[in-house]
């Protein structure tokens, strides 16, 4: 009977892929998509993640910390479905939903095949192999992982990429609020509410009610709401309108105030409610779309395969090979994951077998997240999506160029179109609205209004941007908490007053060398003439897969000695193509000619236009530092990584050699008192 | 609405289940672990709980996602 279901579920699966692979230029439903992806996850997760726990982790019937280490709080055994209902809020974010948004300009074929192989061959075994190494050494991050399995200098290298990555995180998330939000009243006043509204939570389940978090959160939740069509009242209120109206330089200051300010006030009053809600909206907004998705089913409007597979794209530059890879980076594979799989989820696993679920089985939920969300943009008219995607500059600055610009790009859209659909979301222009949330909240609208009420467009986009911004902005918050922690750790050794978290002038001071550090990228990017996009989300893109390249190193590590070496291709297969793809992406970024593409081209090319006085000086000068700062950032990036590649490299060879013995620093064998 | 016990139980189960999917600091269940582990010992009050947790969770940087 069994076997028969499986049978089943892998015909669908692949019937799906055949309907996929032989359309021929027709246009086919987004279900085909949900359902190959759906079928292969199902395939992958009962036969490949089998073969992970039983042959190669061993996962066994010896307690877990949860169960050694009980205190009713941290180490707390969880149900495994709670655990994996908490790891995936953990580790979804904004970054599925825009990656694949943005590498829609390729079509939806590359980007599906990476986003469901990625992650059941990649992405899943990443975070399943640090969840399962962090559990055997109760709840070790990764940083001391690397310490402890390949060596210190590997510690201290991993410790500076994960600073600068979230530097470069933080730094593309805000940039996709602020074009998100920039010269829209009903997002910024909607947005800002969301501050008050958590401040009173805060002290709500503090000093009014201490410890009543549910029915706080409750409140909020309706308190989101009342912003959210109160927004639609500010914006069509012409004495309140202009208020809430800035440009992106002003919203990116008040980001980098908010984050400041946020990231040094006590956790109770901002994070924690902020937090809560922005969990609760997050869950809830994708079981939505997922229904809305089931119930509509939009027709991919957007071709398999664009002609900008050559490069020529105007969302950002570069080839599918290696863009595409590291455009959508959380949706197959990412690094960043392996923070949260080595950190409170090991902690709070009941039993051992239940690491698949939550490890592997978390991670292709979150990919499956990246699906629906190109489902989403690419359900648009290509015209439309190319429209709100494209810098400003290359569209020019009316509907009119807009559609000329679309039609030489081979898409038809009508300058009427584009001024409905602005209207009746509520803005005055969509136009050059880079960063993939608005196009995303533009499809995630269609389909909600197609699904659950026609005629409510506006409310829908306005909810879809209030769900990212709210995310994006606790994530700004955290973030900056975490590179605070970080930055004293390294400050302690110069001056240890520096390094006492508990000493407000240090904090202050760790606090606002972050934001600057975010904050400087943040307004390099508004300011950027391409949009910024095109050289922050590469950056980022290629740090988060670097990150992964760690996390796959210290996998690797693990398995070869935990003596299992023969079954080290599991880590080294996604680990070989990740450093192909971005020591490939980091090169380009850097060195190649065009200067859409290479930093260091653009640069050259600045500079002979400052010669030929066709800029302005004191700009010329900043961007060509800009674009040197860029490239000098990809360089350590791919030192970095290299120096670990090699690192771990000499210390499996040791190990495979017999040099050094293939033991593991785990914590000892101790019974399970919970039946298996 | 909740006429018997079992109805009631599950009922926690459900909200205590909610919370840790959102990572909210769960009294009764710790109240639940210090029953059945430590008996006898002092136990915190729901605020000081609530401080301990939501220090331990976010104190240090929550660790979350992009």
């Amino acid at each position: 009977m069994n076997r028969i279901l499986w049978v089943l579920v892998s015909l669908v699966g692949a019937a799906a892929w055949g309907v996929i692979a032989l359309n021929r230029g027709e246009t086919i439903s987004a279900a085909w998509l949900v359902l190959a992806a759906v079928g292969t996850y199902l395939v992958g997760y009962r036969f490949y993640s089998r073969f992970l726990a039983t042959k190669v982790f061993e996962l066994d019937g010896r307690a877990t910390p949860a169960e050694r280490l009980n205190n009713g709080r941290d180490y707390c055994p969880t149900t495994r479905w709670v655990l994996f209902g908490h790891h995936f809020a953990a580790i979804a974010g904004a970054g599925p939903l825009v990656g694949p948004v943005l590498a829609a300009q390729f079509g939806w074929l590359p980007s599906t095949i990476w986003i469901v192989f990625g992650v059941v061959l990649g992405g899943a075994v990443q975070d399943f192999v640090i969840l399962f190494g962090s559990m055997r050494r109760n709840g070790k991050s990764l940083g001391q992982m690397a310490k402890d399995e390949i060596g210190p200098v590997t510690g201290l290298f991993a410790m500076i990429a994960i600073l600068a990555i979230m530097i470069i995180l933080l730094a593309v998330l805000a940039l996709v609020v602020t074009n998100a939000l920039k010269d829209s009243p009903w997002g910024i006043f909607s947005i800002l509410c969301t501050i008050p509204i958590a401040l009173g939570m805060g002290v709500w389940m503090r000093i009014i009610r201490p410890g009543k978090t549910v029915e706080a959160t409750i409140a909020g939740i309706i308190l989101l709401g009342v912003a959210l069509v109160g927004g639609r009242y500010v914006a069509q209120s012409p004495s309140l309108a202009p208020l809430f109206t800035h440009g992106g330089l002003t919203i990116a200051w008040g980001l980098m105030i908010y984050g400041f300010i946020a990231s040094v006030l006590p956790v109770w009053l901002l994070l924690a409610p902020r937090d809560y809600l922005s969990t609760f909206m997050k869950i809830g907004t994708i079981v939505l779309l997922a229904v809305g998705i089931m119930i509509v089913r939009p027709p991919l409007q957007m071709p398999a395969l664009t002609r900008f597979i050559d490069g020529t794209g105007p969302v950002f530059a570069g080839k599918l090979f290696p863009f595409a890879f590291i455009t959508i980076a959380c949706g197959a594979i990412s690094g960043f994951h392996a923070l949260v799989s080595s950190g409170t989820t090991p902690k709070m696993i009941r039993r051992e077998s239940d690491a698949r679920l939550i490890g592997y089985g978390g991670m292709l939920t979150e990919s499956f997240v990246a699906i629906m969300a190109l489902c989403a943009a690419c359900a648009l008219d290509p015209g439309i999506y190319f429209s709100i995607n494209a810098p400003l500059g290359a569209l020019g600055g009316t509907v009119q160029s807009a559609a000329e610009q679309i039609r030489q790009w081979g898409f038809t859209v009508t300058p009427e179109q584009l001024t409905a659909l602005a209207r009746s979301v509520g803005e005055a222009s969509l136009l050059g609205r880079v960063g993939g949330a608005p196009s995303l909240a533009v499809g995630m609208a269609h389909i909600f209004s197609g699904a659950f009420g026609k005629n409510l467009m506006g409310l829908w986009y306005h909810f879809a941007i209030m769900f990212e911004a709210l995310f994006i902005l606790t994530t700004l918050d955290a973030g900056t908490r975490v590179g605070r922690f970080m930055l004293q750790e390294f400050l302690g050794h110069i001056w240890a007053p520096l390094g006492r978290t508990s000493w407000y002038p240090s904090n202050l001071l760790a606090s606002g060398l972050i934001t600057a550090a975010w904050g400087y990228f943040l307004v390099q990017g508004v300011l950027d003439p391409l949009g910024g996009i095109n050289s922050l989300w590469p950056l980022f893109g290629i740090s988060n897969q670097l990150l992964a390249a760690v996390a796959l190193c210290v996998g690797t590590t693990l398995i070869i000695k935990g003596g299992k070496a023969r079954h080290a291709w599991v880590t080294l297969l996604p680990l070989t193509w990740l450093l192909a793809v971005t020591l490939t992406a980091g090169w380009q970024k850097i060195f190649a000619p065009d200067p859409r593409l290479g930093f260091l081209a653009h640069a050259r090319s600045t500079a002979a236009r400052l010669a030929a006085s066709n800029l302005d000086p004191a700009m010329g000068a900043r961007l060509i530092w800009n674009d040197r700062l860029d490239a000098a950032l990809a360089g350590i990036f791919m030192v970095v990584v290299v120096a670990l590649v090699i690192a771990s490299l000499r210390e499996w060879l040791a190990v495979i050699r017999g040099r050094k013995p293939a033991v593991v620093k785990e914590t000892p064998f101790v019974e399970s008192a919970y039946a298996s | 609405m909740r006429a018997d016990g079992r109805a009631d139980g599950r009922w926690k189960r459900f909200v205590s289940g909610f919370k840790r999917v959102v990572g909210m600091p769960d009294y009764p269940g710790y109240l639940q672990h210090m029953a059945e582990r430590h008996p006898g010992c002092s136990v915190l009050s729901e605020r000081e709980f609530f401080e301990v947790q939501v220090n331990a969770r976010y104190g240090n940087g929550a660790s979350r996602c992009c």
